[in-house]
């Protein structure tokens, strides 16, 4: 608040009293610095609870539960958060779950949903219309509602502790049909009559032009689907109960102990958890923003 | 959205090679149409529409996790749930939190973009910081804040007690936890809201800019006269989809408070989950479900009806 | 890696003849070798709620009976405690693929058995794996039993307990000759010896962490309501029979005790522990597994039960009980191996008493190296005036019940609400409980 006002009046005065270029290059950079500050500040507030759980993680169990609470701890630092739960857990098994399913969720998830897009795009089926409306319909369909029937449909297909249990309802994504739709809309039929006229087939015209036009919007579907998948907690955590078929979120929530204080150890899972996507995150930044930027508007 | 793109393709439709060929080519389509659909169809019936219809089923008997009193009841589910006090009770906390979260998780973000897209140097550092908690699950934001809300040991009281505020109890008032969740939530998840206003605020042509400095407006003037205007769509998206999503809050508040304390933050889908696997109560639990849809449904449709009136 | 993607394909081939995405799979299935696990070996999964400590112990004892035959190998599976373990344990018992055996909370098994999610115990086979009736103590026994069947067998009972730092008992005066905690018999002496020891730590005189944790709330209020003689009776279709005055009094009490001079005012569990162990008090109400703990801080402690400060002598306490989840399709010889397992881990309960616990196997109690383990054997004796909660398919330890209690109580603990008003509200709730079909 107070910021603002300040550079707010900045402006005025300049505005008053310096010529016109002088005057926009003068005012941009106050409020320039006035910006650069706040943000600065913000981001600094927003590293603080990495900095600190990564801080927490590399303390002795005492010395994180010590008060007062110390910044640089008096033992120094150690790793031995991080060697308790990589030897007790079941980290690298969880994440493995949630590697394969997320991978296999994006997987089907694009598949069929491009299949669907591309129909709902460019053929003219009888019925068409009905789909695309029953499609917009259950963008309303908010997921918790399904868990109880969902639940009960997986004890009947024995879908209960399997990778297919966690997989299969999680790849129906009615919004990412319509962000694939809406980008083939925009392909130019010309392209496709052209080969239509060549003697193509619809599987071929899908394949050898469609697609290859569209690897931008399918890579930033498979992105959005993938962060979705990875982080997902509500039905994996209902479909799993066996250790070791946890997907990571559902297992580090298992590890919060009762007893005890391991401060610390909870921390260096949780640091443990985050790291694969962030990593990703940090050698795919470009690729990523732009993928959340394009279809995030769909919804989730 | 739909409608635009099957009008304006039946506009096209006239292009015609009015041949044999292209008549078994349209009835190929038709195969093919339908073809393309299959997959996604079937998983959508299966895993999306028969769910949704054996809910219903599920609604109207005393179907127990155990097995136990299967039968048929009726309403009886819905005339429980109705008088149900908890149920309302989570009902209410999570329209609350819907409320107070929506507001900072849509001006914050709006705020975070119009700073960084004054063209600040540095920009890949500012959407790595504030966007980088969204890549993470649910499951570690929770393990971060818990530890950090921590009335003892925790960070926030300490910094609290080194400007001399008094230490707060984050997470066992029941006046304060919610505020507490919706912290960690805005921590969590304005990142994704900010990218997408920043990509909006991109988009908006520099000539508007331009044009308005000759004219002589000023930064907050261009702001309000061309920014805002110019992202509208994008906010109205974006608080509708974040209206819906905080809607359907369970997984932090799970995992932090477990509703508590004193259920004042217990959402209802953490009250669907308890009644029906904490409680056993499947069939009682599923009727809840369709009176939480039926409210999404209705508040969805409001937000349509009203965007589409202040469009219009 | 080997192992990884061993224990995928397992868990693939669980998903059943489903061959959607075949490439996935295909290629996951061609990229691994053959399982890893010993032929011959009955795989049993065994879940249990214990971390910590307590779970160290368990993990030792397992690795124990594993390397001790051939016939079986137990897996564990670890979650945590309170409802996330008791839901998820009824949800896999429901989804049809439960672990072999678990360890519930003997409080739990109401809340289980008569819906068909445990099986009962064979009272014969037991017999012939070494384990009776009489290698339990009668309250334990009795409440091991659901309508005249056997469904749980206690490994421990493991109650509510005084620990208290000798050292500062000492200096503060309280101990008796015997160098053990002078025997408290009144509650306003039992504050006085608190503040004493406050003077002596500087900080608090006791240590005792509730917050967001009904259960830690219940057991203290639970034992000082025992302590009155009162009862609490829960029938399904009838209001709760409770004693008002006494809980009220109760309540008011314990609030008495968290003025931050006495205890702080509000902790929660981990604070106290901390405290305790920074010998930032002189006492330390807790239940017995925090007993390790305190050994590894190096503590100058001893325990014992909570003192009688109101004429009854009484404890809360809970048992950690072996259960049998309901199996669908029942594989005989797993289950034969089981009871040997359980028999196995019974008679080894020696180890399971260094956690803190009171092994329910009386030839382990009666033997003299238990009697030579201190300070176990100073509090053996809470066994004999245990209290379980009452028994209705909603309570036991980490239950709804103990969650409204908390919902209810902190508050009144944190001094926010009067103690009539939080007692009622807890009350009401039973009732509305009590009111509802039982599911079970």
């Amino acid at each position: 608040m107070a910021l603002s006002t300040l550079t707010s009046r900045a402006s005025t005065t300049s505005a008053a009293s310096k010529p016109p270029t002088l005057r926009r290059r003068k005012r941009i950079s106050a409020s320039r610095v006035a910006a650069t500050v706040i943000v600065a500040v913000l981001s600094i507030t927003w590293l603080i609870p990495f900095a600190w759980a990564t801080i927490t993680a590399f303390k002795s169990e005492t010395e994180a539960a010590a008060t007062p609470i110390t910044i640089v701890p008096k033992s120094g630092f150690t790793f031995g958060a991080f060697a308790k739960v990589l030897q007790q857990g079941n980290i690298p098994q969880w994440t493995w779950n949630s590697l394969f399913t997320s991978a296999a969720i994006t997987i089907i998830t694009l598949v069929i949903s491009t299949l669907a897009a591309y129909a709902l795009s460019r053929i003219d089926f009888k019925g068409r219309k009905v789909m695309m409306t029953v499609i917009v319909a259950s963008l309303i369909v908010p997921p918790p509602v399904l868990i109880i029937p969902l639940f009960y449909q997986m004890v009947s297909f024995h879908m209960i502790d399997a990778y297919w249990g966690i997989i299969l309802p999680q790849v129906i994504a009615p919004a990412m049909v319509f962000v694939l739709k809406k980008f083939f809309d925009q392909i130019p039929r010309e392209l496709e009559d052209a080969a239509l006229v060549d003697g193509a087939g619809r599987i071929r015209i899908f394949w050898q032009v469609v697609l290859p036009l569209s690897r931008p919007i399918l890579a930033a579907v498979a992105i959005f689907v993938f962060i979705g998948a990875w982080n997902n907690f509500l039905w994996p955590f209902i479909v799993t109960n066996d250790s070791s078929m946890l997907t990571l979120p559902v297992g580090l929530q298992t590890i919060k102990s009762a007893y005890g204080i391991q401060y610390a150890q909870n921390m260096a899972s949780a640091l443990l958890a985050a790291l694969p996507l962030i990593v990703v995150f940090l050698f795919f930044q470009r690729q990523i923003i732009k993928g959340i930027s394009t279809t995030g508007l769909a919804g989730t | 959205m739909s409608t635009s793109t099957i009008s304006k393709e039946s506009s096209q439709a006239p292009i015609q090679a009015p041949e044999n060929t292209h008549a078994s080519r349209l009835r190929r389509d038709r195969r093919h149409g339908w073809g393309f659909m299959a997959p996604f169809l079937a998983f959508f019936a299966v895993f999306l529409i028969w769910p949704l219809i054996y809910g219903v089923y599920m609604s109207f008997t005393g179907k127990s996790l155990t097995g136990a009193n299967g039968s048929f009841v009726g309403f009886a589910n819905y005339v429980e749930a109705l008088g149900d006090a908890d149920m309302w009770h989570s009902m209410g906390n999570t329209l609350y939190f819907t409320v107070i979260s929506t507001v900072p998780l849509v001006v914050v973000a709006l705020a975070m973009a119009a700073l960084v897209n004054m063209g600040l140097p540095a920009q890949w550092l500012w959407r790595l910081s504030f966007f980088a908690p969204y890549l993470l699950a649910s499951t570690v934001v929770s393990l971060f804040f818990v530890w950090m809300y921590n009335p003892q040991l925790g960070l926030i009281n300490e910094l609290l007690g080194k400007v001399g505020i008094a230490p707060v109890d984050w997470l066992n008032n029941p006046e304060v936890a919610m505020w507490s969740i919706v912290i960690a939530t805005l921590w969590w998840t304005v990142g994704f809201n900010f990218l997408l206003y920043l990509a909006a605020m991109q988009n908006i042509p520099q000539s508007h800019y331009e044009a308005a400095q000759l004219d002589g407006a000023g930064g907050w003037r261009q702001f309000f006269s061309i920014t805002l205007p110019q992202i509208n769509p994008t906010t109205i998206m974006i608080v509708i989809l974040q209206v819906l999503a905080s809607l359907k809050v369970f997984d932090q508040v799970y995992q932090m408070t477990a509703g508590g304390p004193a259920g004042s933050t217990r959402s209802v889908v953490q009250y669907i989950f308890e009644t029906g696997f904490t409680g056993y109560r499947l069939g009682y639990s599923a009727a809840i479900s369709y009176i939480f849809f039926a409210i999404i449904v209705v508040v969805s449709i409001s937000q349509f009806v009203l965007t589409r009136k202040r469009s219009a | 890696m080997n192992e990884l993607n061993s224990v995928s394909r397992r868990q693939l081939l669980r998903g059943g003849g489903i061959a959607l995405s075949g490439a996935l799979g295909a290629a996951l299935l061609s990229g691994c070798g053959g399982s890893a696990q010993a032929a011959g070996e009955a795989q049993l999964r065994f879940w249990h709620l214990l971390s910590g400590g307590d779970g160290i112990k368990m993990q030792a004892m397992i690795d124990t009976a594993n390397a001790s035959q051939q016939s079986y190998h137990v897996n564990p599976t670890v979650l945590a405690w309170g409802a996330p373990y008791y839901t998820k344990l009824a949800m896999a018992s429901a989804g049809g693929r439960p672990p072999e055996v678990a360890i519930m909370h003997a409080s739990r098994v109401t809340g289980y058995a008569p819906g068909g999610l445990l099986d009962p115990w064979d009272v014969d086979l037991l017999a012939k794996n070494g384990v009776t009736k009489n290698d339990f103590s009668p309250r334990i026994w009795n409440n091991s039993l659901q309508d005249g069947k056997l469904f749980s067998i206690a490994l421990d009972s493991h109650p509510f307990i005084l620990m208290y730092n000798t050292e500062v008992a000492q200096k503060a005066g309280a101990l008796a000759a015997n160098g053990q905690l002078e025997i408290v018999t009144n509650s306003d002496r039992f504050k006085e010896m608190a503040l004493e020891m406050a003077k002596v730590t500087g900080k608090h005189g006791l240590s005792y962490g509730y917050l967001g944790d009904g259960a830690q709330m219940w057991r203290l209020f639970y034992t000082f309501y025992k302590q009155h003689g009162a009862s609490m009776e829960l029938v399904q279709g009838q209001k709760a029979v409770v004693d008002r005055d006494v809980a009220i009094s109760v309540l008011e009490y314990i609030h008495s005790l968290l003025d931050d001079k006495i205890a702080t005012a509000s902790g929660d569990g981990g604070t106290a522990i901390a405290e305790f162990a920074a010998q930032d008090s002189g006492m330390f109400m807790s239940g017995v597994w925090e007993l390790p703990t305190m050994q590894t801080a190096k503590v100058p402690f001893d325990a014992m039960p909570i003192p009688t400060l109101f004429g009854t002598p009484a404890a809360y306490a809970d048992s950690h009980a072996f259960v049998l989840p309901h199996q669908l399709n029942l594989d005989e010889q797993k289950r034969n191996d089981v009871y040997a397992f359980v028999a196995d881990i019974l008679k080894g309960s020696l180890n399971w008493a260094k956690a803190g616990h009171i092994p329910g196997f009386q030839p382990v109690v009666q033997s003299a190296e238990f009697e030579n383990l201190l300070p176990q054997a100073h509090y053996a004796g809470a066994a004999d005036i245990i209290n379980y909660d009452p028994r209705a398919w909603f309570t036991g330890s980490g239950s709804d019940f103990q969650s409204f209690f908390a919902e209810n109580v902190q508050n009144v603990f944190l001094g926010r609400t009067k103690a009539k008003d939080g007692w009622d509200a807890f009350v009401e709730r039973l009732d509305t409980l009590l009111s509802k079909p039982n599911p079970v």
